[in-house]
């Protein structure tokens, strides 16, 4: 299960590369990436089991991107960590465009990362499709991960040490669609389990 | 009181400082503390925030205007290493600098905390060595992991101390001392967003929890490791914290 860090990597969609390439060569960004560019989704994110998704009140939707989530087993230290599950995942994030410091209010919300069901890692991914009340709003293939998964992790790793129950979203589309309050959102992708999550208003007591 | 997290007969533990030297486990048992492996005070789970360019003089060091918003970025878990362990010095860099800091652990589940009473959620202190590798700066999500949350870079402990203990985390003074020699020297009082703003500008939009860090930034002192080299961070009050630097990883 999860117990450690949540990573994720932004900007790993080969299509948001091309259309972005210009600007990676302005201000404030001088020149394209070269590392893979992270981030860390805070434990108070992760939701599973088709817990409903809360939109905080000042924000009039919200970035849902469906991706796949590593989850790390084997032992820490070793050459190359072992993948030991993985499950559809929602980013959902306030939407941005500036890239240059960490978007943390942006990314880092309570419950601002459903998970599906766990299952074993496979060989091969078809399409992630999000559905938005029923009617299929976006589909990508992982074919169009910059860093394809097994680059990405052994990139990382190199200076992270992945640990047992680390987890790791794989990259997110730069196309994603956003979601708004009330409306009900399913990622599915042939041989995994789906994910479901609705968009509630956020409750602070 | 000092909590301390500790290796001990093959187990990772919880035990109480009772003096500079005896740790009193949780059930009761006493040992002496060099019996111990210092581990670093904190659940690989936590969300661990840390402050960019928070003291004024460290901006005027690094030539940047002070942010009008929190600097804030997030660290891994691997990146934590203890009291007397070792940071990797990456081969062939040599922009690896040191940066004491005061950290505020959160006690009890904090949402929309109102700045007048946010230290009550703060449940104690303990110190950092928010080691940067500057070659690795990049201009996204800047400063990015890679300089950032690089496996055993950022020393944490010795252990924690209690809020009560401490009473305002904002007339503390810091240093850094390599072999000996200081290379950094600056009071809390020059935090540009102090803990209690901290406490509740990420509340605002998140809930922090019990355990949950935030390191709150570096005075002035830009000083580059080499391997062998012995760092020491020491908070007044708090906690000196021991790191030894080698070349490698």
């Amino acid at each position: 299960m999860f117990s450690g860090t949540a990573y994720g990597v932004a900007l790993n969609d080969r299509r948001q590369l091309e259309a972005r390439a210009d600007s990676f060569h302005q201000p404030p960004y001088g020149r394209p990436p070269e590392a893979a560019v992270l981030y860390i989704k805070p434990r108070t994110c992760v939701t599973a089991g088709g817990a409903p998704t809360p939109l905080p009140p000042e924000l009039g939707e919200v970035e849902i991107a469906s991706t796949l989530a590593l989850l790390f087993g084997g032992s820490p230290g070793a050459k190359s960590p072992d993948v030991s599950a993985v499950c559809l995942a929602l980013d959902v994030s306030e939407w941005h465009q500036d890239f240059y410091r960490p978007a943390i209010r942006q990314r880092c919300r309570d419950g601002f990362l459903p998970l599906g069901r766990w299952t074993s890692p496979q060989t091969t991914y078809g399409d992630l499709v999000t559905e938005i009340d029923g009617r299929e709003v976006h589909r990508w293939s992982l074919d169009r991960l910059f860093r394809p998964i097994d680059a990405l992790v052994a990139e990382l790793h190199a200076y992270l040490d992945f640990s047992p129950g680390d987890l790791l979203l794989v990259g997110l589309p730069g196309d994603a669609p956003r979601a708004a309050l009330g409306q009900s959102v399913v990622v599915r992708s042939e041989g995994l389990p789906s994910l479901q999550t609705t968009i509630v208003a956020e409750v602070v007591s | 009181m000092r909590r301390a997290k500790i290796s001990y007969a093959g187990r990772a533990l919880w035990a109480d400082l009772l003096d500079d030297d005896v740790l009193r486990l949780a059930d009761g048992t006493l040992l002496p503390a060099e019996a111990a492996v210092w581990l670093p005070p904190v659940e690989p789970n936590a969300t661990v925030f840390a402050l960019g360019l928070n003291y004024a003089d460290h901006i005027g060091e690094l030539g940047f205007k002070p942010p009008e918003t929190p600097l804030v970025f997030l660290k891994g878990s691997s990146a934590f290493v203890g009291h007397g362990g070792v940071s990797p010095l990456p081969v062939g860099a040599r922009q690896m600098h040191p940066e004491c800091e005061l950290v505020a652990v959160i006690g009890r589940p904090a949402r929309r905390v109102s700045r007048s009473n946010a230290l009550d959620y703060v449940g104690g202190y303990t110190v950092a060595n928010d080691y940067a590798i500057r070659e690795y700066l990049e201009n996204y999500y800047r400063p990015n992991l890679k300089v950032k949350s690089r496996a055993a870079t950022t020393g944490l402990g010795p252990w924690i101390v209690d809020a009560r203990d401490i009473g305002d985390p904002q007339d503390l003074t810091l240093s850094t001392r390599v072999n000996g020699q200081e290379v950094q020297q600056g009071s809390t009082r020059d935090m540009v967003f102090d803990v209690a703003t901290m406490v509740e500008y990420l509340s605002e939009f998140m809930t922090l929890m019990p355990g949950d860090m935030i390191l709150t930034g570096t005075p002035q002192g830009v000083h580059f490791v080499s391997g062998g080299d012995e760092v020491v961070c020491e908070v007044e009050k708090v906690g000196r914290l021991v790191n030894l630097v080698e070349v490698g990883g």
